[in-house]
């Protein structure tokens, strides 16, 4: 049994259960697509849970028309570097929520390249820069996208 | 009519029309390129500019900046696993798993030719089907229609794994996209479905974070893993012959490429398919051609075919867009009705004026759609070589910028901090899917087609009640959708019995 596999067959079963039981309440018209998808979501989601539990599903014949993940990195490395992963695309978000995306997105490229790829200082600052001239060049002169201002800013009232 | 025809290709190759055109294309480049912002918000940002034009002037403007930007999309889908545009993320199945694989030039060889094939197939069905569009559209009321989205959802079996535990696990993604897409107002009653409360869900999710999130974010945490250049640590392909082969595998499989020409013109002429579901039919279909169950292992690890079909879907489906757009004025998807926009600017009203009257714009629209993407993938075909460098560079160096990309092009949706987080959500939750096998092509099909199956349901039971299933279109629709669902069952039947056979 894989924990994993089986949490996420877990994972769909309560959002289909959340779905039909936010979904009983309303009108017909509003509900009956609803609950037309979620009951045999709920249907497919416990067979392959319960084939996951009695370890019938990792037959090979099942294998999705999809990317797959690299294989030749050690699952436990692999994780880690997933969750860091993560943590940095979640971290550039709270910089955009904080600072607005015209100062989140510099500091963000200079951190990640210097930090985590581990590039020279230099070489960290010149592509930012770069990065920050294209950004400001496309996105706000260009194509005048309308960047809203961080949390901070918004606080300081600048 | 012939005269119309050099009419019209005249009214393009007038100076000041062809330089719109160009600049148009060069627009339409950069939006292709860049995630996220799609080319039917640059239509709506370049309609002001279109005021003081000529008629043919402004649509080869438009739709010059408009037919090049799905072939440029696919650029970034195979570069970066990061969809270019919306209508260009089935080519990430198979384009940037080529791209692993050292093959970029190939794939982008591939993508971009077939491309221009199917502009010129959609250009030609929209030369040919004007006169005889209006009955052919007309048969296909609110019930052809949902029988229509009902046959994309059927594509499912072909785009889930095979045996019974791939299709579990692929029609209950379909379901959980169907589901995820009914989030916002119910269009019948008006009612708040599964809102939480928040505002930005109202209206829904909108597709542009969802997409992103879905096919970049696990692309761009599987490259970090590595920590490898896109590309690994393989020697630089031979670029330059790697496009040729792409090409070659174009006229290798012409007929494939020629039928998903044709499925793009098709969903193009029907209102609210869209580019969304015709790309994801020609891959179901380039699935489906398989010849047997090995053969169909290829795709989703680099198989040539699944970026042929989406490639020429995506672009035939312009020609089929515009059918319904000038013959009735009924626009099949958003880009077109901005483009409608364009019509009322000018003070041409669609419909029997366009076959009579303004026939020569109405075939400079078709050389337009010819021209630009003849230009583009020449172009393209000249400077591809020095694009597939970037996937040999270290993916340290470029994660950060297609992260920049990413966000950016999500945040274009709504302008919303919310549309980050929709992004990182379904980022999230597609990296389990990757993670745990569950097939995302079926969820995405779900979600694009949630909101038209449940709309054209409820007004083909309001108007007909179960009448509609009576219809002849109906019963045949049906027939097709059994056996896109019994094919691929056939098929491993097939292959067993021939394996027993052989053994």
């Amino acid at each position: 049994m894989h924990k994993g596999r089986v949490l996420f067959c877990v994972f769909l079963i309560a959002v289909a259960a959340y779905a039909v039981w936010a979904a009983v309440g309303w009108t017909f018209k509003a509900k009956l697509f609803p609950l037309t998808v979620s009951i045999p979501l709920i249907v497919l989601a416990a067979i392959q849970l319960v084939a996951e539990i009695f370890g019938k599903a990792d037959t090979g014949e099942g294998q999705a028309v999809d990317l797959e993940f690299a294989s030749d990195v050690a699952p436990e490395l692999a994780r880690r570097r997933a969750i860091r992963a993560f943590l940095w695309v979640g971290g550039f978000i709270l910089l955009v929520y904080l600072l607005g995306f015209p100062w989140a997105v510099p500091i963000f490229v200079f951190s990640y390249l210097h930090l985590q790829s581990r590039i020279g200082l230099p070489v960290s600052a010149a592509l930012t820069a770069a990065t920050w001239l294209f950004f400001y060049g496309i996105f706000q002169r260009l194509l005048h996208l309308p960047f809203e201002d961080g949390l901070i800013q918004t606080w300081l009232g600048v | 009519m012939f005269d119309a025809l050099i009419d019209g290709l005249w009214l393009v190759l007038q100076w000041k029309a062809f330089s719109l055109m160009m600049v148009g294309m060069l627009l339409g480049f950069a939006v292709g390129l860049l995630p996220g912002i799609g080319g039917a918000a640059t239509l709506a940002l370049m309609l002001p500019f279109i005021f003081k034009m000529a008629p043919a002037e402004a649509f080869a403007f438009l739709l010059g900046m408009h037919a090049v930007a799905a072939t440029t999309g696919d650029i970034t889908s195979i570069l970066f696993g990061v969809p270019g545009e919306a209508i260009s993320a089935a080519t990430v199945v198979d384009g940037y798993p080529m791209t692993k694989r050292g093959e970029a030039g190939r794939a982008l060889g591939a993508a971009l030719t077939s491309s221009l094939l199917g502009a010129l197939i959609g250009a030609g069905a929209l030369a040919l089907a004007i006169p005889v569009v209006r009955p052919l559209v007309l048969t296909f009321a609110s019930p052809e229609l949902f029988m229509l989205a009902i046959i994309g959802i059927s594509c499912i079996t072909s785009l889930s794994g095979a045996g019974a535990r791939g299709q579990i696990k692929g029609f209950a993604m379909g379901l959980l996209g169907l589901l995820l897409s009914t989030i916002g107002q119910e269009r019948q009653s008006g009612s708040l479905r599964f809102d939480m409360g928040m505002m930005y869900l109202w209206d829904g999710l909108d597709f542009v974070p969802v997409l992103v999130g879905i096919f970049a974010i696990p692309e761009i945490v599987d490259l970090a893993i590595r920590g490898t250049a896109i590309a690994g640590e393989r020697q630089p392909e031979n670029l330059k012959a790697g496009v040729m082969e792409g090409v070659k595998d174009t006229f290798r499989h012409y007929w494939l490429v020629f039928r998903c020409s044709i499925i793009g013109v098709f969903v193009g002429i029907l209102p609210g398919a869209g580019g969304g579901v015709a790309q994801w039919m020609a891959y179901a279909h380039a699935v489906q051609s398989a010849k047997n169950t090995k053969d169909r292992e290829g795709f989703g690890k680099g198989d040539i075919r699944g970026v042929l079909g989406p490639g020429a879907a995506n672009n035939s489906k312009e020609g089929g867009e515009l059918i319904p757009t000038i013959a009735f004025g009924v626009p099949g998807s958003g880009a077109m009705a901005i483009l409608l926009g364009g019509f009322l600017i000018m003070g041409i009203i669609p419909g029997p004026d366009m076959l009579t009257k303004h026939l020569a714009i109405t075939f400079s629209m078709v050389w337009t759609l010819v021209i630009a993407n003849i230009i583009t993938v020449v172009l393209c075909l000249l400077v591809l070589d020095q694009l597939a460098k970037i996937t040999y560079v270290r993916g340290g160096l470029i994660i950060p910028f297609v992260l920049l990309l990413v966000f950016v092009g999500s945040y274009t949706a709504n302008g919303q901090i919310a549309d980050l987080i929709v992004t990182f959500i379904f980022g999230l939750l597609s990296y389990f899917m990757v993670l745990y096998g569950w097939p995302r092509p079926p969820f995405v099909l779900g979600f694009v087609l949630g909101k038209v199956i449940e709309t054209y349901l409820f007004i083909s039971v309001s108007r007909y009640g179960f009448t509609w299933l009576r219809h002849p279109v109906v019963i045949t629709l049906i027939v097709l959708m059994v056996i896109i669902i019994a094919y691929p069952y056939i098929q491993q039947r097939r292959d067993r019995l021939r394996s027993l056979a052989n053994a």
